[in-house]
């Protein structure tokens, strides 16, 4: 293979779909998608056991389609990823994707997250209170009639006896 | 990212015997402040950087690489985390502070039977349960002390934190089902300016640090105030690697690399070892010498066992409205009703609920660790309305469940890598598959959609590894924290906790620490020391 990637573009297109397939967000555009498969190119090319399993997988996953996995349609992509999950590649992809995938501005505004916010001054003038649908509740403890029983009459040491 | 080990505060010749702390955090931050307020001169080895508040990061992995202890350890035994996180069995800070850094503030304290959780809990079978050597009673007036130290919301005159939008969720549904005993606190931040320190903003980054320095810790308290008083010496990056003794057994010494790796020797009148539950033992069993054999202090066999991590669990629940659980303080609401003993339960030991959230950075990697496909993403796709908690009660100490040093995994410097062991007793189960119950009856009362059952995540509360007994037999320490066999040598973090009751630790550790401070001031005056 002498120094050139392991990675063509077919390859690539094939991870971005496994991501896809992975980790389906129908709001999500490709561009995530997109980066966090070649962030795992980037890790895979570091270590050559990952990239040999990664490279294995790929191929493994286009040869389930008959051709492309890339060109499968959802239905059949997700019934290959089902037969692959035990597959060293599927893991490796995984665990970088969820870390991936999810540590991007670009998803956590899709999934209503604001990211950074003290420069903003925190929540305090801005909605960390917003919620309007439930009731206002108690904020101090309860000084109510009642006491927590700390310990139930039967499991009071006196009483083993009685057990 | 190797530093530079930093020198701050008054220089001590290495060669003068003081007082030497290992670890700057809850225990041994609380140690050198309570110390050198006494006139007693500490230094202090700090194995992490001196991170400000202005260094600390708005964003949860990039706060996670640069304060979390990341050093080479492993994670063995059934529980789920050697599976999900096999090189990550605690997610601990390794930065001046501690894990007082990350810590997200929740500060009960034990309660009564807790402190002899053998003589209530009888002999649970596979748990090696011992009564503490101290009482409640006696912790009191230290609690009292550590609840203004931090400053503890709705204690001592500190006002209650406003109801954020996870807690209004929480609280309405913790009305619904009848519990009684919850409320925003107690808690470590200031919901008013409270000494020196503004209130709280609100920003929702409790567990990276607290940039608005609203949160207590002892990087923002303790440490800076004993290093005004003079007496005291930080050098950060400084990793112990060996506590030494003399002759007669006295600790008198302790050997450390810098950054560069450079080793260095302290002398010590006193050795207050207080790297959390996983280093502690670590060191001791590191300082093996002929005397010990088995490691220092170690002549019960119980340095490393008996460690405990709560048993904890986390359940995020779906509604057709936003939450925005994430806007606010993570952790500001707290249920007590099931912190008590009742075994008609089916188990014995009690648990908190706490509210919790993730950002989806970390949500994703902890809700479901090996989660994929649609039922995973159908949790992420419902962030913005989801609310979420956490389980924490006590777990049972096992004498399997040890800390060891790593016979084939080292760290960077070649000393073997702490292997942390864990199975879950029976008892834990019992309990988790309770809190997860509740928690869903909770929150189905008002409107829950789902409810999603996460699995405990790298351990935050790490205990037990040198608990404290009344015999030498039974464990490493006495009463004060310093070990039966050492003279001189005490252990000042979690590793003390003969068991490790119910509630959040670090209130409970700041205590023991301020306890154990005054017995060596008093030992000090006294000439015994």
């Amino acid at each position: 293979m002498g120094s050139q990637s392991s990675f063509d573009e077919n390859a690539k297109r094939c991870l971005t779909r496994l991501i896809q397939r992975a980790f389906p967000h129908s709001s999500f555009p490709d561009g995530p998608y997109t980066r966090t498969a070649e962030s795992i190119v980037t890790q895979a090319e570091d270590s050559l056991p990952d990239k040999l399993n990664l490279a294995a997988g790929l191929a493994s996953l286009d040869a389930a389609a008959g051709g492309s996995f890339a060109d499968t349609d959802d239905a059949a992509a997700d019934e290959i990823i089902a037969k692959m999950l035990d597959a060293p590649f599927f893991g490796f992809v995984r665990a970088i994707s969820v870390v991936t995938l999810y540590n991007d501005p670009e998803t956590w505004k899709l999934l209503g997250y604001e990211g950074a916010s003290f420069d903003q001054g925190g929540y305090l003038h801005r909605g960390f209170d917003d919620l309007d649908w439930l009731p206002d509740p108690r904020i101090e403890e309860y000084d109510g009639p009642d006491q927590l029983v700390e310990v139930a009459p039967a499991d009071e040491p006196s009483n083993e006896g009685a057990k | 990212m190797a530093g530079k080990s930093q020198s701050l505060g008054k220089a001590i010749d290495n060669d003068t015997e003081v007082v030497v702390i290992v670890g700057s955090g809850a225990g041994g931050g609380t140690m050198a402040y309570e110390l050198t307020r006494q006139g007693i001169p500490c230094v202090v080895l700090e194995a992490g950087p001196f991170l400000k508040p202005e260094d600390y990061e708005n964003d949860e992995w990039a706060a996670f690489n640069q304060m979390a202890w990341l050093d080479a350890r492993t994670a063995s035994g059934s529980f789920r985390v050697a599976r999900d996180f096999p090189n990550l069995p605690a997610w601990i800070v390794k930065a001046v502070g501690g894990s007082t850094t990350h810590w997200s503030g929740a500060t009960p304290r034990f309660k009564q039977h807790e402190f002899k959780a053998r003589t209530y809990y009888g002999d649970v079978d596979g748990a090696n349960l011992l009564d503490w050597p101290i009482t409640l009673a006696e912790m009191e007036p230290y609690y009292d002390r550590a609840e203004i130290a931090i400053g503890s919301t709705h204690r001592h005159g500190r006002p209650a934190l406003p109801a954020n939008n996870n807690y209004k969720v929480f609280a309405n549904g913790a009305e619904r089902v009848g519990y009684k005993y919850y409320a925003t606190g107690p808690y470590g931040t200031n919901a008013e300016p409270y000494d020196g320190r503004p209130a709280s903003i609100q920003d929702g980054f409790n567990f990276q640090g607290d940039k608005n320095t609203s949160k207590w810790s002892t990087a923002v308290r303790e440490i800076p105030r004993a290093l005004e008083t003079g007496l005291c010496e930080l050098r950060t990056e400084s990793q112990a690697v060996q506590v030494t003794h003399d002759a007669t057994g006295r600790a008198n010494a302790v050997l450390y690399l810098d950054a560069d790796g450079n080793l260095h020797r302290q002398a010590a009148k006193i050795v207050c070892v207080a790297g959390n539950s996983i280093e502690t033992p670590r060191l001791l069993l590191m300082s093996a010498s002929a005397l010990h054999p088995d490691g220092l202090a170690n002549s019960s066999g119980q340095v490393g066992r008996n460690y405990q991590r709560h048993t904890t669990g986390s359940v995020y629940a779906r509604f057709d409205k936003p939450v925005r659980m994430y806007r606010g303080e993570t952790m500001a609401g707290i249920i007590a009703d099931e912190a008590r003993l009742d075994t008609s339960r089916g188990f014995v030991g009690g648990y908190y609920m706490e509210t919790l959230s993730l950002g989806p950075a970390f949500l994703a990697a902890f809700v479901e660790p090996g989660g994929w496909g649609a039922d995973f993403t159908e949790l992420m796709d419902a962030y913005a309305n989801t609310a979420g908690m956490w389980i924490v009660g006590e777990d049972m100490p096992q004498e399997t469940n040890r800390v060891t040093l790593n016979s084939r995994i080292k760290d960077k410097w070649g000393l073997p890598a702490a292997d942390v062991h864990f199975d879950d007793h029976p008892n834990d189960v019992a309990m988790r598959e309770h809190g997860y119950s509740r928690a869903d009856l909770l929150y189905e009362a008002v409107g829950a959609l789902g409810t999603h059952h996460t699995p405990p995540y790298p351990a935050t509360h790490n205990l037990g590894t040198a608990r404290m007994s009344a015999r030498p037999e039974d464990g490493v320490t006495d009463s004060f924290g310093q070990t039966h066999d050492v003279p001189g040598l005490f252990v000042t973090d979690g590793s003390l906790m003969t068991t490790g009751a119910a509630a959040n630790p670090t209130l409970t550790i700041v205590a023991l620490a301020m306890r154990q401070a005054d017995h060596i001031g008093e030992q000090f005056k006294a000439g015994a020391l």
